[in-house]
């Protein structure tokens, strides 16, 4: 199952203003460059301003990551409704409707459409079907060094299996009585073992969690 | 807590996917949560914007000082709706000494200065803690999400403002026609004392519409970093999982 996880209006106001601010500096650098040109380096800056302001989010939205460095920085991605990557069309469409968005000053109509919509969604992004997602990231891998392996004494279906490794790998930061508490709740996949073995029921789950990542 | 009581379903999240967390269950209850904060916010928003016969800028301030005490009650309504609870006004009075009358004094002195105060709220009006206990708490909290608690506060009040200059701008499109006023007119003259007066209206009018999602927001990332210490999610699965 494909999952996407919609970016609402706190996150997405910090990529913004992280876009923004680097068009900016882009801008001053030329400007700085530009100023002994006189007449000439007015124009070229002009032109420059309404390049970056229009095409830096699509330039970077057409690049593999699917970002721009503001949205790549806080883990966000443009995509395609149907989870697909943005098409240069859609790009386009959702970066103009900026002004639609920028309504009726300072991006009102977007921000109260992102705080309204289950999708978080901004006026561009319903043009274009596309949307801004949080890029997944893979969960480190489950440390359980030392843990004997041990079958657990039910069949486990996938999400109960995931739900005991994810168990496993938080032990560490969990108080010894919090975790012999949540791992008392699973004893039906420990319970065979529960009588003749000193460990804790926690100590018990973490060994079913070593059988179930693979290491037998 | 009871965890299987929840309408959420748990996960780990990002302190920033909780934020968006607090604002879906925002959403999702929108209708008694404005109907609870307007009902309590209207009467001092409304003494607020009466002050403007004493100074022009008077209620602005006040409404901003008023802001996180009035913010209890979207708290209030917030955290009935995480266990699928509504909220009629009918019961914010009832429990009008809690969400209302207590730590008044604190809601209005250091609450109100405090950068990271939706993600803290929770601790101080839904635990009932104090003293050492309340501190260590809060250091606990703060351990992961209060960076995203202060750009939070930072954001919305940014957002808020963007809204109000936004609203006030309809008033500029929507001007008749033949009078145009210059810029510097809006802010000396008798205009300016019209300007300032639609200002503090439009700034209620986006509080009284937007405060309850920065409030969402943060109490997102604080049963966010609970969910995280204490492994709620786990439980919420083991429970279903293991269902006898």
């Amino acid at each position: 199952m494909l999952e996407l996880r919609p970016a609402g209006l706190p996150v997405r106001f910090y990529a913004f203003a992280l876009d923004a601010m680097i068009r900016w500096a882009v801008l001053y650098a030329l400007a700085m460059v530009l100023m002994v040109l006189g007449g000439l380096g007015m124009a070229v800056l002009l032109i420059a301003f309404f390049a970056l302001e229009w095409f830096y989010p699509v330039l970077f939205e057409l690049m593999p990551d699917g970002a721009t460095p503001g949205k790549k920085l806080f883990g966000l991605t443009v995509l395609m409704d149907s989870g697909l990557p943005v098409t240069p069309g859609a790009s386009m469409t959702r970066n103009l409707l900026r002004a639609a968005d920028f309504l009726p000053f300072g991006y009102a109509a977007g921000i109260v459409s992102m705080l309204l919509r289950r999708d978080f969604k901004r006026l561009g992004d319903l043009a274009a079907a596309t949307c801004v997602v949080y890029r997944p990231v893979a969960p480190p891998p489950v440390e359980l060094a030392g843990v004997e392996p041990r079958p657990p004494a039910i069949v486990l279906p996938p999400r109960t299996q995931a739900a005991i490794i994810a168990f496993a790998a938080r032990l560490p930061r969990l108080t010894a009585e919090r975790a012999n508490e949540l791992a008392s709740l699973a004893l039906q996949a420990t319970e065979r073992s529960s009588s003749d073995t000193p460990l804790t029921s926690a100590a018990q789950l973490a060994a079913v969690a070593q059988w179930l990542v693979g290491r037998r | 807590m009871q965890v299987d009581a929840f309408a959420i379903r748990l996960r780990t999240r990002t302190p920033w996917e909780a934020t968006d967390l607090g604002i879906r269950l925002c959403q999702r209850e929108i209708r008694s949560v404005y109907r609870c904060y307007w009902a309590v916010a209207l009467p001092p928003f409304a003494l607020c914007l009466a002050t403007f016969e004493i100074a022009n800028w008077l209620p602005a301030v006040l409404i901003w000082w008023l802001k996180p005490w009035l913010d209890r009650v979207i708290l209030f309504v917030l955290s009935r709706a995480g266990f699928g609870q509504s909220t009629t006004v009918a019961s914010v009075w009832r429990s009008s000494d809690v969400v209302l009358w207590r730590q008044l004094l604190h809601s209005l002195t250091l609450r109100r200065l405090s950068i990271r105060r939706s993600f803290t709220q929770p601790v101080y009006q839904l635990e009932g803690l104090r003293g050492a206990a309340r501190r260590a708490r809060l250091r606990i909290l703060r351990q992961r999400g209060g960076g995203i608690a202060a750009l939070l506060t930072g954001g919305f009040s940014t957002i808020e403002t963007l809204l109000t200059i936004g609203l006030l701008s309809l008033l500029i499109w929507f001007a008749p026609p033949g009078d145009s006023p210059s810029l510097a007119s809006y802010f000396v003259g008798e205009r300016a004392q019209f300007f300032a007066l639609a200002y503090a209206v439009c700034y209620a009018l986006v509080v009284l519409a937007l405060e309850p999602f920065y409030v969402g927001a943060g109490f997102g990332l604080y049963l966010n970093r609970r969910v995280e210490l204490e492994a709620w999610d786990i439980e919420q699965e083991f429970r279903r999982a293991f269902a006898h």
